[in-house]
């Protein structure tokens, strides 16, 4: 037990440090920039191009949202330019100072009166033949993305039986944990995948609602207690990524990122085999300990070997029959005065 | 196109309305009510949209199900004494309609009895189900069979509350515009309580017993 | 006690100890200084000048519709500024806090915000600039104006106007007082399931969130059946449905979205409470609770709300373009349409707000579609605004500068409205700060609306225009703070940020989260500029005083009336000959405003039971948040007791004698000011006399 916490408290000290590196780096290279007016062009291109996390997709999922931003951006824009350029020349040339020729009895016509309700109906049916499209496309439970595309018009296939390694992730208050069902390991507060490998998404939570997103390879998709949601996804290829907690969860919501690294087959089964040996289980015993309300300072992450089976399902029933973990007064309503006297949560509550 | 968007006025058009006639007050607080009932409608109808939610098996959450809840010959009974207060309040209206206080007054005693007798049920049959271990606390359907059971009780408590008001304003003023006014405002409000107690009766109770 | 609650109960006290009140944070501390700075200058005042009878007769007892409309606006910008400090104070943490290598200041853990207290503030931010600030000021707007635009002396319940507007206070001041006693809520302005139950949010803060939007919605409730009452009843002779001013048309609208949506609020939160007080189970994860059940009701009433916070707006720039372009509105009756098709639509649009609870692809797309939908009716608004300046005489004056900037404003929400439409798109974006900008967006519109009309209503109601100068250095920088917050928030959603972070993971945001402080500095700049303007335009009020129309081109009613408005709006009710009532009168030569026959005019008393109510209303929020039962029960019988009472006291009213008309029009027209001070006096004090 002593072991484990060492080793976890020593990931979160390189983790930190890797942090370190990097926001060291990005000061390095961009320097004189993060304080310039050109900071927002800089952002925008060069420098920390790949931040645009949106429009840098690397999975099926996320590229096929940003292509229907674009198509409907590309959409919309047809009427939106128009219209604003029409409003700003006629506040030039109707200016009362220029005498342009006035008319006040203007305001009725017909046929604009049709093009007007026609052009925006016309916008909004080619919308809604993409929104149809797209909800099949990245639907969560099974989305038409991850299938092999015949033609660029055609629809994709479902997934099919493409035997996708299932995950089952849980927000605890305030952590995520990852169990890999088939492999019987988990990790905390981190995430590993196979690149080229369909992945299915099992997600609940202990307490309250939260949202699990990692924006290069999936959307967002709501993570609730006493229940099951799901979500599909493939990753391109190997890197890492950073996933976010990105719906309130209470006071240590903020810290609930967990880096996603994406590897190659090969590499994520020789991590599997080396977490299947580590000394650490996983029960539901030492799962309710674990899920204790904790502020994750810092990312701790930590692995387990031989999850107790079924482990999921007995979190979601366990939630269905009103198992809680309350949030004691000092992380909420307290929490200005207690952190005055620095207690212990801060140093990792409750493993301290 | 003309230069201006719209026709002159002549002179020989009116411009003032001296003794404007003001709204018919009446009228003008009946139609206010309505609005007012609309709102309450509407605390009904997200009242039922979570009971049509929460009324799952599974929402009972191991405990008692809502047929082992709900007695709907009880319920029947207090159907009828409702209706009776209606009819009793509708009595009243005749006497409005006549001028007679004492008639008046009387139906809205009438009223009041068989209203406050529809309470006094109601609070036995909870007081049956607390002791039986069905409380509002034991699942999620209970929760809502008995907050929306006891919406509707709180809006008769105020019904009955506004005809003891009533009984005494046509005692001490007579039949006055705002007197009058309240009465048949009130008698919408009364009328409503009881057709949403049908939609209690049928939704909850017949539907729940004999599904 | 029902519930296991984690801290002391005292039967005399509740929950209240002395430990309750943050003394010991100096950012609670400094509210509290600035606070007392900003009130003991006015009380003091207030007793220098020994005018708090003045108060307490003429504007805490009125029934003026005006005056109520006042008070509204006085209340909704006062909110509004606490909510912009609040928002100041966000962007800040998310400044200082960005980055694993942040300084800590104060007691946090980065930035200057620990958690807890920082998510009180952006909860308090939302709800406030939502339900307290935009909403406020715009039915402020809707009591003032729509009487005087169909005709009207007053509303059809002037006493239950007054009682709409002191609950509201009474939410207000909740929220207020949650600053300085106890916590506020730290689960959005959404009151996010479940982390808003028992075991989670164990302090007081949910139950102040709770009882003031209760309270606060109670009160827009029966202000919205007594717009539409006054609407349908009260038109002037001659006001035809289709010669309705646009103002009320967008009114009407509203305020059936509010009389619709609202008691479905009331029903989400009275369930709340339920849990949080008697333990029941309707939105727990477990034990046969759905948490799903909230947010369907709370976002059945919030969309809704979102249109009754923009219709109005819409309603204003819909007044102000038309004056200022010197031209009627292009195509009245398909605006007309296009309202109420929006207001029909809001309610069939909610689930757009969860797509990502995991619902099927066909429940997703039909919400997907609904949502496109409401962008037809709202492009058709935007063609015929800028129809209406096409061929128009425009004038760039301030209240025509915001409305300007609410239309391209408009354009940009859409754009991003449409993106979000799409379920596909909106996985993506759902709970970034791209959403937050949107938004953000399109309540701005509802705010340039606000000013706008600010601009434009403000010499009708006090006499006076606002000093222009400072008034364009407003826009300007408000304008401009609004470019640089929001468009740096966009780009940040996109670069995959998501809300309400007390502390910044990426250190790669800085550059962005710099230029959105900037955005911030020249918002508090543009404060600076609105007191100016208000300060200077108090100094030279004799300066910039005016007649009937200050404008020259207005359209409506409103404008044929003195200015200020006397409190029975029109001598003599006019009768109405076509659209644009006001434009009509004045191209016929005909500005009078009234005849020279004059008639009795008879009004309400003024009486303190509304206000007290609203006292009572508080005591009632109050005692149920900190669970003082005594004070809860007191309360509640004290209202009831005094509807009661006032049941009885059937008030004669009050009866100006038609000489006395006269005598103040004539005295009005001569001099350009009420010489004459009349209102009705307070039936209260009447019975002492």
């Amino acid at each position: 037990m002593r072991a484990d916490i060492i080793a976890a408290v020593n990931q979160g000290i390189i983790a930190i440090v890797q942090l370190r590196h990097r926001a060291d780096f990005m000061r390095r290279r961009c320097g004189w920039l993060r304080l310039s007016p050109l900071a927002l062009l800089a952002s925008l291109s060069g420098c920390s191009g790949h931040q645009l996390r949106l429009l840098h997709p690397d999975g099926p999922i996320a590229a096929t949202s940003l292509r229907l931003s674009v198509i409907d951006v590309l959409i919309m824009l047809c009427i939106i330019l128009p219209t604003g350029i029409f409003v700003a020349i006629s506040l030039w040339r109707f200016r009362a100072a220029r005498k342009a020729r006035y008319d006040p009895g203007f305001t009725h016509s017909v046929r604009l009166e049709v093009l007007m309700w026609g052009v925006p109906f016309a916008a909004v049916a080619t919308l809604a033949y993409f929104s149809w499209r797209g909800v099949f496309l990245v639907n969560p439970y099974a989305p038409t993305a991850l299938g092999q595309r015949k033609s660029l018009l055609a629809m994709p296939d479902r997934p099919g039986k493409a035997n996708p390694l299932v995950i089952d992730v849980v927000a605890t208050d305030w952590q995520w944990l990852f169990i890999y069902p088939d492999q019987h390991i988990a990790i905390l507060n981190a995430l590993r995948l196979p690149a080229g490998r369909n992945i299915e998404f099992r997600l609940t939570a202990t307490d309250v609602v939260n949202d699990f997103y990692i924006p290069q390879l999936i959307g967002m998709i709501d993570v609730m207690p006493g229940m099951r949601t799901k979500d599909m996804m493939r990753a391109d290829r190997p890197g890492v990524w950073q996933g976010f907690s990105a719906d309130i969860s209470g006071a240590g919501f903020s810290w609930m990122q967990f880096p996603t690294r994406v590897m190659t087959q090969a590499g994520f089964a020789a991590w599997v085999a080396k977490t299947q040996a580590v000394p650490t289980h996983l029960d539901y015993a030492r799962f309710r300990s674990m899920a204790r309300p904790t502020i994750d300072l810092g990312n701790v992450t930590q692995v387990f070997s031989a999850v107790q089976p079924h482990l999921f399902s007995r979190i979601v029933h366990a939630a269905m029959n009103g198992v809680t973990y309350t949030t004691p007064m000092f992380l909420t309503e307290h929490m200005r005065r207690d952190l005055a006297r620095r207690v212990p949560y801060l140093s990792g509550y409750p493993h301290s | 196109m003309s230069r201006t968007a719209h026709r002159l006025i002549g002179p020989e058009e009116p411009l003032w309305a001296p003794h404007h006639p003001e709204a018919d007050p009446v009228s003008m607080h009946t139609l206010g009510f309505w609005l007012y009932m609309m709102s309450d409608a509407l605390i009904f109808a997200a009242l039922f949209a979570a009971y049509a939610v929460l009324d799952h098996p599974y929402n009972a959450a191991g405990g008692p199900q809502i047929r082992d809840v709900v007695h709907p010959a009880g319920a029947f009974i207090q159907t009828i004494i409702l209706f009776t207060s209606v009819f009793t309040y509708s009595l009243s209206m005749v006497g409005l309609k006549a001028g007679n206080r004492a008639f008046v007054i009387g139906g809205l005693l009438a009223a009041v009895v068989f209203g406050a007798a529809f309470l006094g049920l109601e609070l036995r049959d909870f007081a049956r189900l607390f002791a039986e271990g069905a409380t509002p606390d034991r699942s999620g359907l209970l929760s809502i069979f008995f907050v929306l059971v006891a919406a509707h009780g709180v809006h008769m408590v105020f019904g009955i509350l506004w005809m003891l008001v009533m009984m005494v304003q046509v005692a001490v003023k007579g039949f006055t515009t705002a007197v009058v006014t309240r009465l048949l405002n009130l008698r919408i409000f009364w009328m409503f309580q009881a057709s949403i107690w049908v939609c209690i009766f049928v939704f909850v109770y017949l539907n729940g017993a004999y599904r | 006690m029902l519930v296991h609650l984690q801290g002391a109960w005292t039967p005399w006290l509740g929950r209240l100890t002395l430990s309750q009140i943050p003394y010991n944070s100096p950012i609670v501390l400094g509210a509290f200084v600035f606070a007392l700075l900003m009130a003991v200058p006015i009380v003091a005042l207030f007793t220098y000048y020994r005018r708090w009878g003045y108060l307490i007769r003429e504007w805490i007892t009125t029934l003026d519709h005006k005056k109520i409309g006042v008070m509204y606006i006085i209340i909704g910008l006062v909110m509004l500024l606490r909510g912009f400090i609040d928002g100041v104070m966000i962007r800040t943490q998310q400044l200082l806090a960005d980055g694993p290598r942040s300084a800590a200041h104060l007691q946090a853990v980065h930035g200057y915000l620990p958690p807890f207290h920082f998510d009180q503030i952006y909860s308090s931010h939302g709800t406030i600039m939502i339900i307290f600030a935009v909403t406020v000021v715009l039915t402020g707007f809707q009591n003032i104006i729509v009487p005087l635009q169909i005709g009207a002396r007053d509303m059809a319940f002037p006493y239950l106007n007054a009682v709409s507007l002191w609950l509201t206070a009474a939410g207000a001041a909740l929220v207020m007082i949650s600053l300085f006693v106890g916590d506020f809520s730290h689960a959005g302005w959404v009151g996010i399931i479940p982390l808003t139950e028992l075991p989670y949010s164990p302090g007081v803060g949910v139950d102040y969130w709770d009882w003031a939007l209760q309270l606060s919605s109670l009160g827009t409730t029966l202000g919205a059946l007594n717009l539409i009452t006054t609407i349908v009843m009260m038109r002037a002779p001659g006001m035809r449905w289709f010669r309705m001013p646009f103002f009320t048309w967008a009114t009407l609208s509203t305020q059936t979205i509010g009389l619709t949506a609202f008691p479905v609020l009331g029903v989400a939160l009275a369930l709340l409470s339920c849990d949080r007080y008697l333990g029941t189970h309707f939105y727990t994860a477990g034990l046969g609770g759905n948490l799903m059940l909230y947010t369907d009701l709370f976002w059945i009433w919030g969309h809704p709300e979102v249109y009754f916070i923009i219709l109005p707006a819409w309603g204003i720039m819909s007044e102000v373009i038309p004056t200022f372009s010197e031209k009627a509105l292009f195509g009245y009756t398909v605006m007309v349409a296009a309202t109420l098709s929006i207001a029909g639509l809001s309610w069939a649009v909610w689930l757009h707000h969860f797509f990502t609870m995991g619902a099927g692809p066909g429940v997703n797309l039909v919400f997907s579609v609904s949502t496109m939908l409401v962008g037809i009716p709202t492009g058709v608004k935007v063609f015929n605004w800028s129809l209406t300046l096409y061929r128009g005489r425009l004038r760039f004056e301030t209240p025509m500068l915001w409305a300007i900037g609410a239309l391209f404003l408009l354009l940009v929400g859409g754009l991003t409205g449409m993106m979000l439409a799409i379920p596909a798109i909106n996985y993506t974006v759902h709970n970034s700060v791209f959403v937050v900008a949107h938004f953000h967006t399109m309540f701005l519109v509802s705010v340039f609306g606000i000013f706008a009309g600010l601009m434009y209503w403000f010499p009708k109601v006090f006499g006076f225009r606002l000093d222009e100068h400072s008034g364009r250095r407003f826009f300007t920088f408000f304008s401009l703070g609004t470019v640089f917050v929001f468009a740096a928030m966009y780009i940040l959603g996109l670069m995959g940020m998501t809300r309400r972070l007390d502390y910044l993971y990426d250190p790669h945001w800085q550059p962005l989260l710099i230029i959105q402080e900037f955005g911030i500095f020249l918002y508090c700049v543009s404060v600076f500029y609105f007191c100016k303007m208000i300060y200077v335009s108090i100094r030279d009020r004799a300066k910039e005083a005016h007649g009937q129309d200050v404008w020259q081109t207005s359209r409506t009613l409103e404008w044929m009336t003195q200015t200020p408005v006397p409190f029975y709006n029109f001598a003599v009710i006019p009768v109405v000959h076509g659209r644009d009532a006001w434009a009509m009168r004045r191209d016929s030569g005909l500005t009078a405003t009234s005849p020279d026959q004059y008639e009795d005019i008879h009004l309400p008393n003024n009486t303190i039971v509304p206000a007290l109510l609203g006292g009572l209303a508080f005591g009632f929020g109050f005692g149920m948040v900190w669970r003082i039962w005594w004070l809860a029960g007191f309360s509640l019988l004290g209202i009831i007791g005094l509807v009661i009472l006032r049941s009885f006291a059937d008030d004669k009213g009050f009866t100006l004698k038609a000489a006395m008309v006269r005598r103040m029009e004539r005295n009005h027209e001569d001099t350009g000011i009420m010489t004459d001070h009349i209102s009705p006096p307070v039936a209260e004090l009447m019975l002492f006399q």
